[in-house]
């Protein structure tokens, strides 16, 4: 350690021998003033924050934010929540009795449906008429996405259809075999073709359609029987030819 | 101001302050230190304006948060590391500035240093000036080398004292001297030559 003093003797003589530098003459009281200041800065803060919360600023500024809440809940309260058709659950029927005699039942429904459905449902029957007619003609010139929005239109036209036939208690005879026809006949070619293609697209069953069993006439019974005895004939014979 | 408290040491003026807040305390010790910590900061800075202003601030540090101050450390090496503290934290913002200054404004606004061609031996006849050429030549030592050398040679604090200051062991410290009289010598051959 001597060593190194002696040897940066110079250095350390020349940095000794520097001048002392001194304070100046006003430290002190500059100083005072700083001190004093940076107190009165911190009054000044607490001033500030006491003007924030003065009456005479919070009335005006409560009464915004109250204004804005009110506008808030009106505007919100007037807005429509549009609710998405397809998760609304469906009319709970109400017309739905149980039946333990059939028969007694039929012959009612038979009187109501001739009373009520030749008044009301002529018009439902016309327009499916011209319906089909121009389904058929335009079938083959109508895209996959026409079809669809054609067919969404059919649901909805079968829903109001339903409902009216639960309203009204029962469908008329001919409107229920129409319908039987769309559900059953596969054939495009057919009148109700293009109808049946669409309605079967959108997998309707039976139950849907909420059709019913009618008695047949005896001469209908008899051809349905001849019907029937020639189509047992015709597999039994396929049957015999394996 | 009373007169047993200028008989009190550093230590007992601060303690007394910070339990009785005896602003003449604090007044004392400010009359202690302004010069002694001027002197530092300025060798350390080379310039008067923001040395004083770093002086000041320190005083002002020591009034604010007197409480940190444990009796354990003495009160001069804890007022000397809060100056150091500054001065450093200060000439660096300044160098920064340089910096920014230079790449900004180039040579209209002379803000940064340049070598001074100026010096000559031979015209040296003042002590004024050869304590000029002493600064200059002490602000191109290396900051950390230059803040021990000052506290060594010119504040004349022990290595204890200087190591606590910094915040190093004292083997750190010998060397920095050292190394910072090595670079010192290197500067100023020329005098020394004479």
């Amino acid at each position: 350690m001597k060593n190194d003093e002696k040897k940066y003797e110079d250095v350390i003589k020349s940095l000794k021998g520097l001048q002392q530098v001194k304070a100046p003459e006003n430290f002190e009281a500059d100083l005072q003033r700083r001190i004093n200041s940076e107190k009165y800065s911190k009054k000044e803060r607490k001033i500030f924050w006491e003007n924030i919360f003065r009456p005479s600023r919070l009335v005006p500024s409560l009464g915004l934010v109250t204004a804005v809440i009110v506008i808030f809940f009106v505007v919100d309260s007037n807005s429509e929540n549009m609710e998405n058709p397809f998760l609304i659950e469906p009319r709970i029927r109400e017309d739905v009795v149980a039946v333990t005699d059939y028969d007694e039942f039929e012959a009612k429904q038979e009187e109501l449906s001739k009373q009520k459905s030749l008044k009301k449902d002529q018009p439902v029957l016309e327009k499916r008429r011209d319906e089909n007619k121009l389904k058929t003609s335009d079938d083959k010139m109508v895209t996959r996405r026409e079809k669809s929005n054609e067919s969404e239109g059919m649901l909805d036209h079968s829903k109001v259809e339903k409902d009216q036939g639960i309203t009204t208690g029962a469908f008329s005879a001919s409107v229920e075999s129409t319908e039987i026809n769309v559900t059953q006949s596969p054939k495009p070619s057919d009148a109700g073709g293009a109808a049946s293609e669409i309605v079967t697209g959108q997998s309707i069953t039976k139950e849907e359609l909420n059709f019913r069993q009618i008695q047949l006439s005896e001469e209908e019974q008899k051809v349905v029987d001849q019907l029937r005895i020639q189509n047992q004939s015709l597999e039994e014979t396929k049957k015999s030819q394996k | 101001m009373d007169i047993k408290l200028r008989e009190l040491s550093d230590e007992e003026l601060i303690l007394e302050f910070q339990k009785n807040n005896t602003e003449d305390a604090f007044n004392i010790l400010v009359q202690r230190y302004k010069n002694p910590l001027t002197n530092f900061v300025f060798r350390f800075m080379g310039d008067y304006e923001t040395c004083n202003d770093v002086v000041q601030e320190t005083m002002i540090k020591v009034y604010r948060y007197k409480d940190s101050y444990s009796s354990v450390a003495k009160f001069s090496t804890w007022i000397y590391t809060i100056a150091g503290n500054l001065a450093r934290t200060e000439y660096r913002r300044q160098r920064r500035q340089n910096i920014f200054s230079i790449n900004d404004y180039g040579e209209e606004h002379q803000t940064y240093d340049l070598p001074d061609e100026s010096y000559r031996p031979d015209v040296i006849t003042d002590s004024g000036i050869q304590d000029e050429i002493i600064q200059k030549a002490l602000m191109k030592v290396k900051e950390t080398y230059r803040e021990a050398v000052i506290l060594r040679d010119i504040q004349g604090l022990s290595y204890e004292e200087i190591s606590e200051i910094l915040g190093v062991n004292e083997g750190t410290v010998k060397s920095r001297i050292n190394r910072g009289r090595a670079q010192l010598q290197e500067l100023l051959k020329s005098i020394y030559k004479e």
